[in-house]
């Protein structure tokens, strides 16, 4: 099914970057679809409590914060449909998305998709997923109160995790490659603190222990080449993101990482096309940014249709 | 038409009836069920014609969850004749849910 009305503006995801771009479109004049898998907000929807987005000196949890963007987005126009893209044409004018629900045509696109939390590689990880095998520690953590957890990764999404899961779980042992973590200070002295939290540096998970469900890990000491197994009930993957690209790699120019090249003006290697959000080339990857992005997409997506292209 | 609540006696009846019965294991703390929540009530209405579209909430139907050996949230299983005949755990886009649907009702 194509959908032959050809909007001025299609946006990939409905996140933050994108019900901002969605906003600033449709108040702009512009006829303007979002494109959304499952619902707003990307990954700031499994944010609990977010206290870095001004305007909210109470905090404010994702979901809610992305479901006020998503109404006022729309109170000025924009549509949002829920539908997964499964193939782009950028170059093709109009441009063509093909989705679950039909094909679609726009002008421009904006690509807000975000990324997701990174695999960490082992065999049978995936099939584990929901026995034992878990990326979200603020979803299942419940689940494991008062049993055993491992937490994989140093950056500041594995200390959060840790420490969370430090407040349910009996015991939480966090497996580094490196002898310390890259996580911002500020979580540090409460890890220390955490009584029933210890610390395996210089150790990376090398296999998983499983009968009906997860019951354990393998670790390698990367120093002394030692391997051992380790009883647990639970594992929180937390080793990072990968960008949502898979759509337009061969298409747009992207950076080693797999996230798309563009500067602060949002453009991407190809005209019409602009990425905002954590799926662009960036330092910062916080709302503030995408929300940031969004803005600027629009106002340069209205440059190239003043440009007749 | 949004998604049935259902209690164990509610979910028991209607498990009995002719049409599939779709769940959603949920919990009002779990982020992520919030998320399929908008587009969960989409699917309810496109499916009413030959499916029972409803939602448990495990905090309150502790019992029926654990017998339904549900263990990530949200989970979400097609009974057809009284039997679980497929399951998918935290699906990633409304267009997951109807593959979900299509493929295990195909079987």
């Amino acid at each position: 099914m194509t959908h032959g009305h050809i909007y001025d503006m299609i946006i990939v995801g409905g996140g933050p970057g994108g019900y901002t771009a969605a906003l600033y479109a449709a108040r702009a004049g512009l006829d303007t679809l979002v494109l959304e898998k499952l619902s707003a907000g990307g990954q700031m929807a499994l944010t609990q409590q977010i206290d870095n987005y001004p305007g909210f000196e109470d905090s404010v949890d994702g979901f809610t914060l992305a479901e006020k963007m998503q109404a006022q987005a729309e109170r000025f126009g924009a549509r949002t449909e829920y539908a997964q893209v499964e193939r782009l044409d950028l170059t093709a004018s109009p441009k063509v998305l093909e989705t679950s629900e039909g094909t679609f045509l726009g002008k421009t696109v904006v690509l807000a998709t975000g990324a997701d939390p990174r695999k960490l590689g082992v065999d049978h990880e995936e099939a584990l997923v929901g026995r034992g095998v878990a990326y979200c520690a603020a979803c299942d953590g419940m689940f494991y109160r008062g049993k055993t957890v491992v937490v994989v990764g140093g950056g500041n999404s594995a200390a959060a995790d840790a420490l969370l899961l430090s407040r349910i779980a009996k015991k939480v042992i966090l497996v580094h490659r490196r002898d310390a973590l890259r996580a911002t200070k500020i979580y540090h002295e409460p890890l220390k603190q955490a009584e029933n939290l210890e610390f395996r540096w210089n150790s990376a998970i090398t296999g998983l222990l499983y009968g009906d469900r997860l019951t354990g890990v393998q670790l390698k000491n990367l120093n002394s080449g030692e391997v051992f197994n380790l009883d647990c009930d639970g594992l929180f993957i937390s080793v990072g993101r990968t960008p949502a690209t898979e759509l337009v790699r061969g298409q747009l120019e992207l950076d080693p990482g797999g996230y798309i090249l563009a500067g602060e003006t949002t453009e991407t290697s190809i005209p019409g096309v602009f990425a905002v959000g954590d799926v662009r080339t960036k330092r910062l990857r916080q709302v503030v940014t995408a929300v940031s992005d969004g803005a600027v997409a629009v106002h340069m997506a209205e440059e190239y249709l003043a440009g007749g292209t | 038409m949004s998604a049935v609540n259902m209690d164990q006696k509610l979910f028991t009846e209607l498990l009995a009836g002719d049409r599939p019965v779709l769940v959603d294991f949920w919990a009002p703390w779990c982020g992520y069920c919030r998320r399929i929540s908008a587009p969960y009530d989409r699917i309810a209405a496109e499916h009413q014609d030959h499916l029972v579209v409803g939602k448990v909430n495990v905090d309150a139907e502790a019992q029926l969850a654990q017998a339904e050996r549900i263990e990530v949230l949200p989970t979400l299983v097609l009974y057809r004749n009284g039997k679980a005949v497929g399951s998918i755990a935290a699906p990633e886009s409304k267009a997951m849910i109807e593959a979900f649907i299509q493929e295990t009702l195909a079987e």
